[in-house]
């Protein structure tokens, strides 16, 4: 099958890549580059475990050709984790139990991280409205709500 | 490695599917379109001319005491039985031309009207599923001595239908076989290793010494990943044919299809009781939808649903007609509470049923049926006095003042964990490290916790030494598996037992026990610790709902108050009554399997099948009650008793403000609609 020549940046590396058109954002991520944080869950664009941030936006990542990746800049759940140090956001998810069997975390956790990044000042109803993409089968959720509150905290307290 | 929860958040998980062999192929599977058909031919790919062989029952529930001719062919032969059995598998390098390939497999059928409800099934129009039978009765018998009626002022009769449920764990099943000439090594998404080795090689006829079974990091479950699959036999056959790795990967929409979907149960219950509120006698069928063949848990189903039947009250007299049946469906299999969910919603509809005919509180109906001494049922059901524990919940959910405030729900249950035959551990230190295999695997539950908190109690050792590992069938020499609240209880159990033959190695071999001694040397303990009687346990649950204009429920509160013996891990024990009662929230307000007329299914994405979402989520409160149970570390059973306890809770609550009679689940907004007469 044909291929096409396609550029983009993950996690602060630059990645260039001759890729089926045909293929999924998600499939070339796990597959082709080995980040497998990112997961399928359902090919439905139901559950959210695919999502990555790129140029600035959460994505489900199984609704995204990766041809249409080409320039843009893409976040995984690997690129939060700093010189091995957790990100605020996955190490409230640690600290605060905001995981069972941990499938749906990375989804999760990077769509907490984009939605603090938004704003910070959306109250509870608001966080459960905006995480409505993201299933998650274990938790019922109550926990994960109150981790992306305890980052939020952590977030604050290294600005201050 | 599993559960050291870090690794989850750093992206760094092993599941199934990020495991990559060298050469692997990837494989896909054609699956009928249809409920019920003749297969005419079939060409292409790996079909029924390969393989012949049926799967028998492996997992939790599952039985091989059936008729051959009605267990599931890995391939269909001459019928398919529902939409999405599979018929045929392909193989390639990569997930994207494995589907491809797909396009080869040619199949011919000659479509038949299927069977789709129990009432069908029985009715014997239709004629029988499969060749060399009679009926769609797998299993039917009575359980409980027979009696006469009582003369009782209150007779109450009803009839209640559980709809079915798709597990739907976030990671989708998978396997990857992989042979090398002389062993088959299979990596898989399991509650349990050994059923899985088991099946194979019964099913295979492999030499069970040439099969290792090794569990990835497994995604969630809830009961759906323990039976032995299809594809699973067909990984294996394709690794032995090609001499190399082959993946299989679910998709959401297999899983929806064509995994085993657990309840789809009907209860008819028929109550004797005097004007006090005091049951004398029930009657009752069970009937369990057990899809298209026998041997899964829908074999058993209707027996184990029977047998808790009378649930924590001291009823004299109970006789059931307990009856599995096949339709055109995928087969039933157990989803988080398996058969207890049934049992008690249809003793509970009953109960609140008697309490408004006799225009009482559901609570004082049930605190005279509560009984103050050890009883065994006449189904077989062993509870203790229920009296104590049932005061005290009512007092805790503050049901009284909630009831008046805001027509609350209450429900009262007895949680039956899967005790017997018990559970093994396996505990190895070598180099100043612990390493600690169980015969149950977990899958999200967390029992790495326990094992580090009674490990490190036992021995005297710091949790950090301590590492519980993935399942795996080289590691131990036998095991069961994680299901039916079991866990904790006969897997902590087991590591207790591990340790203290440990233990006693260490002061053999020193002369006495010290962590020092035990670190600075190597040991191993394998033990099997059996059990042959039940250790149950109570709980309760209230709610508090609302209903719109539309018939949409909202459930405000939902309260729990648990036995759940000692809380070896207070923050995993409330975890898994959070996460549990959103399931239950699910199945009466959100979740169902709809197939059309045709056997087609219709819920065929994860919204269409109702997996509750973060907005669904009310307020909870949990009160643990810790009665120590006869155990040597006092725990009791957690997983299940939410998805037992919070619907009869949350029915009662719609049915006290809608005013309107609940016979099933789940519960649609246009039933609850004012002028509505659905």
């Amino acid at each position: 099958m044909e291929t096409m020549r396609t550029t983009f940046r993950v996690n602060g590396k630059d990645v260039e890549l001759d890729v089926e058109p045909r293929r999924l954002l998600v499939s070339v991520l796990r597959e082709e580059l080995g980040l497998t944080g990112t997961h399928i869950g359902c090919d439905t664009t139901n559950c959210g475990a695919c999502a990555v941030v790129v140029d600035g936006k959460a994505i489900k990542s199984c609704t995204m050709l990766a041809v249409q990746a080409d320039g843009k800049e893409i976040l995984t759940i690997e690129g939060l984790t700093k010189d091995g140090t957790l990100h605020h956001v996955q190490r409230a998810f640690l600290e605060k139990h905001g995981l069972q069997c941990g499938f749906c975390t990375p989804g999760m956790i990077v769509m907490s991280y984009w939605l603090l990044n938004q704003n910070q000042n959306w109250g509870e109803e608001e966080i459960k409205k905006r995480l409505s993409g993201n299933l998650c089968r274990c938790t019922g959720y109550r926990d994960i709500i109150a981790c992306i509150r305890y980052a939020k905290e952590l977030m604050r307290g290294e600005r201050e | 490695m599993m559960g050291e929860s870090e690794s989850f958040v750093r992206g760094a998980g092993k599941y199934v599917d990020d495991i990559t062999l060298p050469h692997m192929l990837h494989m896909a599977v054609a699956r009928s379109p249809y409920a019920r058909a003749k297969v005419l031919s079939v060409s292409g790919g790996m079909n029924r001319d390969d393989l012949k062989a049926p799967i028998g029952g492996f997992g939790e529930g599952g039985r091989r005491d059936v008729n051959p001719a009605i267990l599931h062919p890995v391939f269909a032969q001459d019928t398919v039985n529902y939409v999405g059995q599979p018929v045929a598998a392909v193989f390639a390098n990569d997930r994207y031309a494995a589907e491809d390939k797909l396009d080869e497999i040619d199949v011919e059928y000659d479509k038949l009207k299927p069977i789709l409800t129990i009432e069908d099934a029985l009715s014997g129009e239709g004629g029988p599923l499969h060749a060399g039978t009679t009926s769609n009765i797998i299993k039917q018998s009575w359980m409980g001595a027979d009696f006469d009626d009582p003369a009782s002022p209150i007779m109450l009769e009803d009839q209640f239908m559980i709809g079915r449920i798709v597990s739907n764990p976030l990671e989708p099943r998978g396997i990857i076989a992989d042979y090398d000439g002389s062993t088959i090594t299979v990596y898989i998404s399991t509650q349990a290793v050994f059923s899985i080795k088991d099946g194979l090689c019964s099913t295979l006829g492999l030499d069970s010494s040439k099969v290792r079974v090794i569990q990835a990091d497994t995604g969630g479950a809830f009961g759906v990943k323990s039976a032995l699959y299809p594809e699973y036999v067909m990984a294996v056959c394709a690794a032995l044919k090609y001499r190399k790795p082959v993946k299989w990967i679910e998709s959401r929409s297999e899983h929806l299809a064509a995994s085993q979907p657990g309840r789809g149960v009907r209860g008819t219950m028929k109550l004797f009781a005097d004007t006090d509120g005091k049951v004398l006698a029930v009657r009752g069928e069970v009937t369990t939808d057990a899809g298209a063949f026998g041997g899964s848990s829908g074999t058993s189903s209707p027996f184990f649903v029977a047998m808790q039947l009378t649930g924590p009250y001291g009823i004299e007299n109970a006789r059931v007609l307990a009856t599995s049946v096949m339709t055109n469906k995928p087969p039933q299999g157990p989803y988080r509470g398996a058969g207890r969910p049934e049992a008690a919603f249809f003793m509970e509809r009953m109960m609140d049923l008697l309490a408004d005919t006799l225009g009482k509180e559901v609570d004082e109906v049930r605190l005279i049926n509560t009984t103050t001494h050890r009883f065994t049922s006449p189904l077989g059901l062993e509870i203790d006095a229920s009296r104590p524990f049932f005061e005290r919940a009512v007092v805790e959910l503050q049901y009284r003042e909630k009831s008046i405030r805001d027509a609350a729900g209450l429900g009262f249950f007895v949680l039956v964990p899967a005790v017997m035959p018990g559970e093994s551990a396996r505990i190895r230190v070598h180099n100043g490290t612990v390493d600690v295999w169980l015969g149950g695997n977990q899958h999200g539950q967390e029992h790495f916790t326990f094992v580090k908190r009674l490990l490190s109690e036992e021995l005297a050792i710091p949790e950090n030494l301590i590492t519980l590992n993935n399942g795996d069938t080289a590691a131990l020499k036998d095991g069961v598996g994680s299901w039916g609240s079991r866990s904790a209880l006969v897997g902590g159990a087991a590591v207790i037992a591990a340790a203290r033959e440990l233990k006693s190695q260490v002061e053999s071999r020193l002369g006495g026990y010290t962590a020092e001694g035990l670190l600075e040397d190597s040991f191993d303990a394998e033990v099997f610790d059996g059990h042959t009687r039940q250790l149950n346990s109570f709980g309760a649950n209230l709610a508090t709902i609302s209903i719109d204009n539309y018939g949409m429920v909202k459930v405000k509160e939902c309260a729990a108050c648990y036995d759940v013996g000692r809380a070896l891990s207070p923050n995993v024990v409330e975890g898994q009554i959070i996460g549990g009662s959103i399931q239950g929230i699910g199945q009466v307000l959100y979740e169902s399997v709809v197939h059309d007329s045709e056997g087609r299914l219709l819920t065929k994405n994860l919204s269409d099948a109702g997996v509750p979402i973060a907005e669904n989520t009310p307020e909870f409160f949990t009160t643990i009650v810790e009665r120590p149970s006869s155990f040597v570390h006092r725990a009791k059973g957690l997983g299940e008793a939410p998805t037992i306890g919070v619907p009869i809770a949350v029915v009662r609550a719609i049915e006290q403000i809608s005013g309107k009679r609940i016979r099933h689940t789940p519960v649609r907004p246009e039933e609850l609609i004012e002028d509505s007469d659905a």
